[in-house]
């Protein structure tokens, strides 16, 4: 079995897989923070991103979606934050950038993707005091691992 | 009147300094203000005309400063304000104007009209007629010390998770250091990847560099709302922060009005010249890039185009430097039709985005990017202040525009030659 070990190696990965690969492993990195956002549109784009038979048509509707529900989920500046809802915003950053066309994307969309979920965590982690930080990483470069196997 | 009335029109009476009175008296009453706010070109109210939202001050002017004025006040002949002309004026003073200043920029006879917006504000907030939004914000900025309510804690999280991605350390609290990063509440809430990206510039440039855990906030809402005794004192909490680690620079980051703040109205709220210089990021990338110790690889293949932010840009003066950082990376840039001190706002500006009642008029002025953008066709939109990006994107989205809007400076990071990267293929 292929074992990412660090951003790297994950990114290195990443850059290789095509771009309807990409967007499926992104969908992952998404799924494994999607409780972390409470809207349920992205629950339904993110299965869209990560079917590999889902038509353009499909792909730019979820894509619309995804950002109408990222700029939804946004703080609005000078309001006050709550790091929660914050957490749901990254979510929804995530999935928009999963179904963001590669060449709009200049660090690629699938780390695009999987750096929002990371920023999902932090926010859930601002909310509950714990220190989260690279355990995202680390079930992300588990999840890359796997979809290369599969 | 209403003890509040009174404070208002005393506080308009302390803001007719030479140069608003000189303005006043100096108007011809042309209109070409008008064509040159989006406010007014995009939904053709005669009432948001630049000049007509200063009509109360105006009027105090002449009643309490001219001739004329004081004699038709004294024989009972001239109008007195209202307080129910200030509930009238409180959307065109706050919803409808942005202090981006291009109304400024066409004025015949040289008004600065942004600089008397501005004024009115400080008597709109003391009469009581602000934006519960707007007020909300200043009050979180003054006891927490960020409008949205960003602890150190957030911060020192949003750090860690930085540190995570890069594998090195973010300096905080370093003493000596040259350079004192401020932030804006909404690049740690919404964009913390900014700060990996400065993060990763600054190592592979070696600048010498930390954030204060005592004044880590860039932004200014005395200013945005209109009390200068707020502004000063947030301005104030950065001073000090800046003595206390001896740094030689402060950085403003990719935040429209808190440049315009730090730079160019804090000395003036505060009374007295920093100990220190302030540069915007964007002047800094600059000065590495001439240097030399700035070096990108790789050009963007889309087309790109850049919005200038209004504080940035047309009040700021810093017009080229983004353009210079642009061609480092990209393979196909073009400008928008009118661009650099004459751009249009995103619409936001000025507090606007953090006023929700202005949230339909904000989305119907932004037809006027549009036209921009129309006109070049670009694939991504790069800017350097992230509220401009927010409200841009939301705008995008709005009018069905596929564009992506891209910071400048993560874009550069993204571009960095070596192992700066996280992930870095090099």
């Amino acid at each position: 079995m292929t074992r990412i070990n660090n951003d790297s190696e994950f990114r290195i990965a990443l850059d290789a897989l095509d771009p309807a690969r990409q967007r499926q492993v992104a969908a992952r990195f998404v799924e494994n923070v999607l409780a972390l956002c409470s809207d349920e549109r992205i629950a339904r784009v993110l299965r869209v991103a990560g079917n590999s038979e889902s038509s353009e048509d499909a792909l730019a509707e979820a894509l619309k979606t995804a950002r109408a529900t990222t700029f939804d989920c946004h703080t609005r500046c000078g309001s006050e934050g709550d790091w929660a809802e914050q957490a749901g915003y990254f979510v929804a950053r995530a999935a928009t950038a999963a179904l963001t066309p590669i060449g709009q994307m200049p660090s690629g969309p699938a780390w695009q993707a999987a750096l929002s979920s990371r920023m999902a965590q932090t926010s859930q982690s601002i909310v509950t005091g714990d220190d989260t930080a690279g355990q995202e990483s680390n079930q992300q470069y588990r999840i890359l691992s796997e979809f290369l196997e599969s | 009147m209403s003890a509040s009335l009174e404070r208002g029109l005393n506080a308009f009476k302390g803001q007719i300094d030479a140069p608003v009175a000189a303005f006043f008296s100096s108007c011809v009453r042309c209109g070409l203000c008008a064509e040159a706010c989006l406010f007014y070109t995009e939904t053709d109210d005669p009432t948001l005309t630049p000049i007509h939202k200063l009509e109360p001050l105006r009027r105090v002017w002449r009643q309490e400063y001219t001739f004329w004025g004081k004699l038709a006040k004294a024989v009972g002949l001239s109008k007195p304000v209202t307080d129910e002309e200030l509930t009238e004026w409180e959307p065109l003073v706050y919803d409808s104007c942005t202090m981006c200043g291009r109304c400024s920029m066409v004025c015949p006879v040289g008004n600065e009209i942004a600089y008397m917006i501005r004024k009115m504000r400080e008597g709109m907030a003391a009469a009581g007629h602000a934006p519960t939004d707007l007020i909300g914000a200043t009050q979180r900025a003054v006891t927490i010390g960020s409008p949205m309510g960003v602890k150190l804690p957030a911060l020192q999280a949003q750090i860690r998770h930085a540190e995570a991605e890069l594998g090195f350390s973010i300096p905080v609290d370093v003493e000596g250091a040259d350079y004192m990063l401020l932030l804006s509440s909404m690049e740690i809430m919404n964009f913390p990847e900014f700060i990996s990206a400065i993060a990763r510039i600054f190592k592979h440039a070696n600048v010498s560099w930390t954030i204060s855990s005592e004044a880590f906030e860039a932004t200014n809402s005395g200013i945005q709302i209109g009390v200068s005794e707020i502004a000063a004192e947030l301005v104030e909490r950065i001073v000090t922060a800046a003595g206390k680690l001896k740094v030689k620079s402060v950085i403003s980051p990719e935040c429209g009005h808190a440049y315009m703040a730090i730079r160019w109205e804090g000395p003036n709220l505060i009374g007295r010249p920093y100990d220190f210089k302030v540069v915007h990021i964007l002047e800094l990338l600059d000065e590495l890039r001439e240097q030399g110790r700035l070096q990108t690889t790789g050009k963007e293949t889309q087309r790109l185009t850049y919005h200038d932010p209004c504080q940035i840009s047309r009040r700021g003066g810093v017009v080229q430097q983004p353009r210079n950082l642009i061609d480092m990376v990209a393979g196909d840039f073009v400008e928008m039709p009118e661009t650099g001190t004459m751009n249009w706002c995103c619409g936001a500006g000025g507090g606007v985005s953090a006023n929700e009642r202005a949230d339909e008029l904000r989305l119907q002025v932004f037809k006027r990017k549009k036209k921009q953008l129309d006109a070049i066709h670009p694939d991504a939109l790069v800017s350097a202040c992230s509220n401009c990006r927010i409200y841009l994107e939301d705008g995008l989205e709005e009018n069905g525009m596929d564009m992506p809007v891209l910071s400048l400076t993560e874009t550069i990071a993204e571009h960095l030659a070596g192992s700066e990267q996280p992930g870095s293929k090099d």
